[in-house]
């Protein structure tokens, strides 16, 4: 379950700001700082939260919205599936 | 008083010398900043202290009142949502009477005016607290913030009238989350003395960027073709645009990190303000480096909410970047010129938005417009055009009218006024290090040479002792005399 959903949010990253170069940007640091990177501008989370929310059947709270939920892949992913509602990549 | 005034020269190295011979203890310590951040204020007007005041102590309750309330209890929820209510009120509410009143009562004037109704508003002459946008919009940040639970609220009210008023932030930012300066305000600061001589080094820069670079090019270039339009070239009328962009820049630059240093030099860190925002090669990089504080503020709270919420904005992401450099636009002043300068940024940042999806489209149908994105040559048109455009922005924002704006626009064109910029050939060599300067200040950030700044910051203490001597004498030589304002005081 934790690998579809890598795979869904790195399609995400390809597929919306790195075009095919998401996972080298990554470096096989699952850890490492979207911000602090390039990997995401925080204009662009707020893209990320739409797509969680469409695609995930996740509802973020306000309260959640914060890079300590959302700031790396592990982060987004302990978050999510974490979510009593979520169901997995569409 | 400001940090260019003679009297913060006498108020500052009293108030830090006391501070520090104090008790190490938050109590004291607080008090103490407390009450020197009120003789600051009452400095400028004691009348408009007690709206500080109230305004912080109501926050205080307000806060504390939605900690005991958890937004886990939906019994508690309109409670909540009314607590919050009265503190956007107060808050907006003062700022829209002391800072907007007179400005929609004109406009309102000229309008019936104009439809030959003979009714007019009363146009209040009324002054403009010192610091209002600033403090308001922190205390805003911290009353959402415990709204939603991301952070606890101050249990102390001595430590959040200290988070409200603390003086070097006082009168123009930078605006700090709760999160980030009441934790350090929760802790008594104990004396370090690299943490003083970081201090001192980033007043110095701060110092350095207002008195000298701003005003040197304020003076010399920016006023005179502004103050004559008609007597200049349409070259002259370019340089003094550019001279304007750096005179601003070095100006709010300069303020925050003589904010900074002053808060440092007490054991207190606050954000920063601005990252080589001359760097920025898309409207919303330089955004994000160009008052950083305010610009995270809007989009935390006015464009993450209205997108990513379940109303009427959510997905809407053109239309709400436009209301957010609106907003951004009247905060800065309330006048159309500002409010221009927000239509264009808002519309430029949309503008951007929709060409920068266009290309996404295009780099997922070929790799080769990913490899064209990457490329140096786009890299250098993207980053002249930011530029250009922010540097066109300020035409609106600095004139007073859209009439005087829409003059100067056209000059940068067709002006064949033949008057010369009054330099001597010492003045001239002064410019031309102001702008070498600035220049320097964004080269050592890029990330290519970023090492060498490393490297010149870590050289023994004795020869940047000697550097910081030499550019004092300097700056005593070249400062221009008489003290200016701040330009972000303004707002």
């Amino acid at each position: 379950m934790a690998q579809a959903l890598r795979k869904a949010l790195v399609d995400w990253l390809d597929d919306n700001y790195h075009f095919g170069d998401a996972e080298s940007l990554i470096g096989g640091d699952d850890d490492k700082s979207f911000l602090q990177n390039g990997i995401l501008s925080s204009l662009g989370f707020v893209e990320l939260l739409l797509f969680l929310e469409k695609s995930f059947g996740v509802r973020i709270e306000r309260k959640d919205i914060s890079p300590a939920n959302f700031d790396s892949l592990r982060k987004i992913m302990n978050y999510v599936l974490a979510m009593p509602t979520y169901r997995g990549p569409r | 008083m400001s940090f260019v005034d003679v009297e913060f020269a006498f108020f500052f190295p009293a108030v830090l010398l006391l501070y520090w011979l104090l008790p190490r203890t938050r109590v004291a310590q607080n008090s103490f900043l407390l009450l020197a951040s009120w003789v600051f204020y009452a400095g400028w007007n004691w009348k408009l202290l007690p709206l500080l005041l109230f305004g912080g102590v109501l926050d205080y309750l307000i806060g504390n009142y939605l900690g005991a309330r958890p937004v886990s209890d939906p019994a508690q929820r309109r409670r909540r949502s009314t607590a919050l209510a009265i503190s956007l009120t107060w808050n907006l509410g003062a700022l829209a009477f002391f800072k907007y009143v007179g400005f929609f009562a004109h406009s309102f004037n000229r309008l019936f005016e104009a439809a030959g109704l003979g009714a007019t508003l009363p146009e209040l002459q009324i002054i403009l607290p010192l610091g209002i946008s600033f403090y308001t919009l922190q205390r805003i940040g911290y009353i959402v913030d415990v709204y939603y639970e991301r952070i606890a609220p101050s249990r102390s009210p001595l430590d959040f009238l200290l988070f409200t008023g603390f003086f070097p932030q006082l009168t123009a930012g930078p605006i700090a989350r709760g999160a980030e300066l009441l934790p350090q305000l929760a802790q008594p600061r104990r004396l370090q003395p690299g943490v003083l001589a970081s201090a001192a080094a980033t007043f110095l820069l701060g110092y350095m960027l207002k008195a000298w670079v701003a005003d040197s090019i304020g003076s010399k270039i920016v006023d005179p073709v502004f103050g004559a339009s008609a007597d200049y070239s349409a070259g002259l009328h370019w340089l003094a645009l550019f001279g304007y962009a750096m005179q601003v820049f070095a100006d709010f630059a300069g303020y925050s990190l003589l904010a900074i240093g002053t808060a440092r030099f007490f054991g207190i860190e606050l954000p920063i303000n601005f990252d080589s925002p001359f760097l920025a090669r898309s409207l919303p990089e330089f955004w994000r480096r160009w008052h950083i504080t305010l610009n995270r503020w809007l989009f935390d709270y006015i464009y993450n909410p209205l997108v990513s919420g379940s109303g009427w904005f959510r997905g809407r992401f053109y239309l709400t970047l436009v209301l957010v450099f609106l907003a951004s636009g009247l905060w800065h002043g309330a006048a159309l010129t500002f409010i221009s300068w927000g239509l264009m940024h808002g519309i430029g940042m949309a503008v951007h938005r929709g060409w920068d999806e266009y290309l996404r489209r295009l780099c997922r149908k070929d790799r080769k417009y990913v490899t064209l994105r990457k490329s140096a040559g786009y890299a250098v048109a993207a980053w002249a055009l930011t530029q250009l455009y922010f540097m066109l922005s300020l035409i609106p924002f600095h004139a007073f009218t859209l009439t005087e704006a829409v003059n100067f626009a056209r000059d940068l064109f067709v002006a064949h006024g033949d008057r010369r910029l009054e330099l001597g050939a010492i003045p001239k060599v002064n410019e031309i290090l102001c702008v070498g300067f600035v220049i320097l200040l964004h080269v050592l950030d890029m990330p290519a040479v970023r090492g060498t700044r490393e490297r010149l910051l870590r050289v023994p203490a004795p020869i940047r002792g000697m550097a910081y001597g030499a550019v004092i004498v300097y700056l005593f030589l070249f400062v221009p005399v008489g003290a200016s304002t701040f330009i972000y005081r303004q707002f």
